[in-house]
């Protein structure tokens, strides 16, 4: 494949002048047409330490580049733009404007972990993804996503109560995803609950959404869990050259 | 007991092979143009050897006392061989200290010569000093001073491997791998990783041949454990912005120019026959293969034969070798020879 394939001129390295004269010669319009290097100056050495910092991207230094993970990749097959190999590489080079083109693409992994399985160097693709998204919003080149979002509620929640009450974490969801709560699926669980549930069941699940009642004892290990996820958030905001800001504590 | 046997060259294979012949009771006149027994990783001064991580100094130095003392074996420095006639059994060779000795057979160790960086220009060696070779940095090892640019004597805080230098490449003439460059420059970046852990090491490489077990204990391990980068690009130039030295290549999995700073440059040079094999080879009778390298008869029926009958090759002297492989083909040549000596040839040859 040759180097200069049009598949990697891009737009913004397109420079054309509508008027332009050169040396008494007219170069207008097309006759102007140049296109900007692509040349890569110099290495992010940091890159790749913030990505192994984050769960998940353990081991993405092991990678050699054979392709597997893409090749076995679900996402790939619809989206060819979805390529872990390529991004992994980015990554571990510190090619960061690079890596930052493809941010709204990174997220679309669906966890199938198939590369996981095809990698013959256990660099555990998936992990490194999940990582790398992570990475995006801690950098706020993305916003939170609908699963992060998701797994505050309920993580919160576990946290906080030991366990979990369905409906207030599906309020909680739909309102910060700006999702309207009447969704007619949701609507339609609730009134075959109603129809349907044993009187006293309904009683208790009425009463569970009014007190959440939470896990006898909890508080000693809610407190445990708020120290390591606190000591986490700290360790991980550092490793990415962030500001190491206050964890809400649960419970 | 039968004439002795000449083993020509005192390095990995021919201490090797001039200890298996006196361990038999075979006397041995062990002659080397050099001033000491060692051969390469001695008087290239090499450090750590691949895979037993031992010193040069003390695993082939170890080797050499071994011999050096032998009363079987007669140790001629500083000397070469300046004729050789006669049949299998029964030939004689002139020294050039004047002496002439009957001898049965002969083995020729005469090992290789490291590629001369100066016949790639472009990628900057002998023009600029922050540009070495992996034999340098062995030597900046050996000699206990450590990694340090020979500008100005500063740690490198990013050093760049050149793989290939003086192998596969058409256009100097040398069609081979040497074989070893890739686990040899695995192992040299390991050991800049671990003295100067803040220095980044980059290799850049066509192919990566650690074969058979060096795969994981060096290519892997130094991707692992020492976090080494692995670029797939060969290098078309070494340059210097006046400060740091500029690498220029292609990156072909990005399928982008690459121009890179770098501290410290170091070219993995390959492996080129003995100079000497032009003058060697009509002088004990042997042909050559198309590189240069000395011709190797079939394995099949005799390790360690040439094309001429009762002299005998081993090691890097018939291309690209490993120590471990060369110390074993010195044994085995000195079992060929044996083997010859004991039995008439013509037997040998049905």
């Amino acid at each position: 494949m040759p180097i200069h394939e049009k598949s990697l001129i891009r737009k913004e390295n397109l420079i054309r002048n509508e008027k332009l004269a050169l040396e008494g010669v007219d170069v207008s319009g097309d006759w102007s047409t140049f296109i900007g290097t692509r040349v890569i100056t110099d290495y992010n050495e940091a890159l790749e330490g913030e990505i192994a910092a984050l769960p998940g991207g353990e081991h993405i230094h092991r990678c050699w580049q054979c392709g597997s993970c893409t090749n076995s990749c679900t996402v790939n097959a619809i989206n060819p733009e979805f390529n872990p190999r390529y991004w992994i590489y980015l990554i571990r080079l510190g090619l960061e404007e690079e890596l930052l083109r493809d941010k709204d693409i990174i997220w679309q992994c669906v966890s199938c972990n198939k590369c996981t399985y095809a990698c013959p160097r256990d660099v555990v693709p998936e992990g490194v993804m999940k990582a790398t998204a992570h990475w995006l919003e801690l950098k706020g080149h993305t916003r939170p996503s609908s699963s992060t979002i998701f797994d505050e509620e309920f993580s919160g929640q576990v946290f906080a109560k030991g366990k979990i009450e369905e409906g207030r974490l599906m309020r909680k969801f739909f309102a910060r995803t700006g999702q309207k709560l009447a969704q007619p699926w949701l609507v339609a669980i609730i009134r075959g609950l109603v129809a349907r549930m044993p009187a006293g069941l309904l009683t208790r699940l009425g009463l569970a959404a009014l007190i959440h009642p939470r896990t006898r004892d909890w508080g000693r290990t809610r407190d445990a869990i708020n120290e390591y996820v606190i000591d986490q958030h700290a360790r991980q905001r550092r490793a990415l050259g962030l500001a190491v800001t206050p964890t809400e504590r649960h419970g | 007991m039968s004439a002795p046997v000449l083993v020509v060259g005192g390095g990995p294979a021919g201490l090797s092979a001039a200890h298996a012949l006196a361990s038999t009771g075979q006397r041995v006149l062990l002659v080397d143009k050099a001033d000491r027994l060692g051969g390469a990783p001695i008087l290239s001064g090499y450090a750590k050897l691949v895979p037993s991580g031992e010193w040069a100094r003390d695993a082939i130095g170890g080797m050499v006392r071994r011999v050096q003392p032998h009363p079987l074996i007669e140790v001629f420095t500083e000397t070469r061989v300046t004729q050789f006639s006669g049949e299998p059994g029964a030939f004689e060779g002139v020294l050039s200290n004047g002496q002439t000795h009957k001898v049965g057979a002969a083995i020729l160790c005469t090992g290789f010569t490291h590629f001369d960086s100066n016949n790639k220009p472009e990628w900057g060696f002998g023009t600029y000093p922050d540009v070495v070779t992996t034999t340098q940095v062995e030597q900046m090892f050996s000699s206990g001073k450590g990694v340090r640019c020979p500008s100005d004597g500063r740690e490198p805080e990013r050093v760049a491997i050149l793989l290939c230098v003086g192998s596969r490449d058409r256009q100097i003439g040398r069609e081979w791998c040497s074989k070893i460059c890739c686990t040899v420059s695995a192992n040299i970046a390991m050991e800049i990783r671990e003295a100067l852990p803040k220095c980044s090491v980059y290799i850049y490489y066509m192919d990566i041949r650690t074969f058979g077990l060096y795969e994981d204990k060096y290519y892997w391990q130094s991707q692992e454990e020492f976090r080494v980068k692995y670029i797939k690009a060969r290098i078309a130039e070494v340059t210097s912005d006046g400060h740091r030295l500029i690498v220029k290549g292609e990156d072909t999995l990005v399928k982008r120019p690459i121009t890179i700073p770098f501290d410290m440059v170091v070219h993995a040079i390959g492996m080129d026959p003995n100079v000497d094999n032009r003058a060697l080879a009509p002088l004990f009778g042997v042909e050559l293969e198309r590189h240069g390298f000395l011709l190797k008869g079939p394995s099949y029926s005799a390790m360690g034969s040439t094309t001429r009958p009762g002299v005998y090759v081993a090691g890097a002297a018939t291309g690209p070798e490993t120590i471990d492989d060369s110390i074993a083909q010195g044994q085995a040549a000195a079992m060929a020879a044996i083997a010859g000596l004991r039995m008439p040839v013509t037997a040998l040859a049905g």
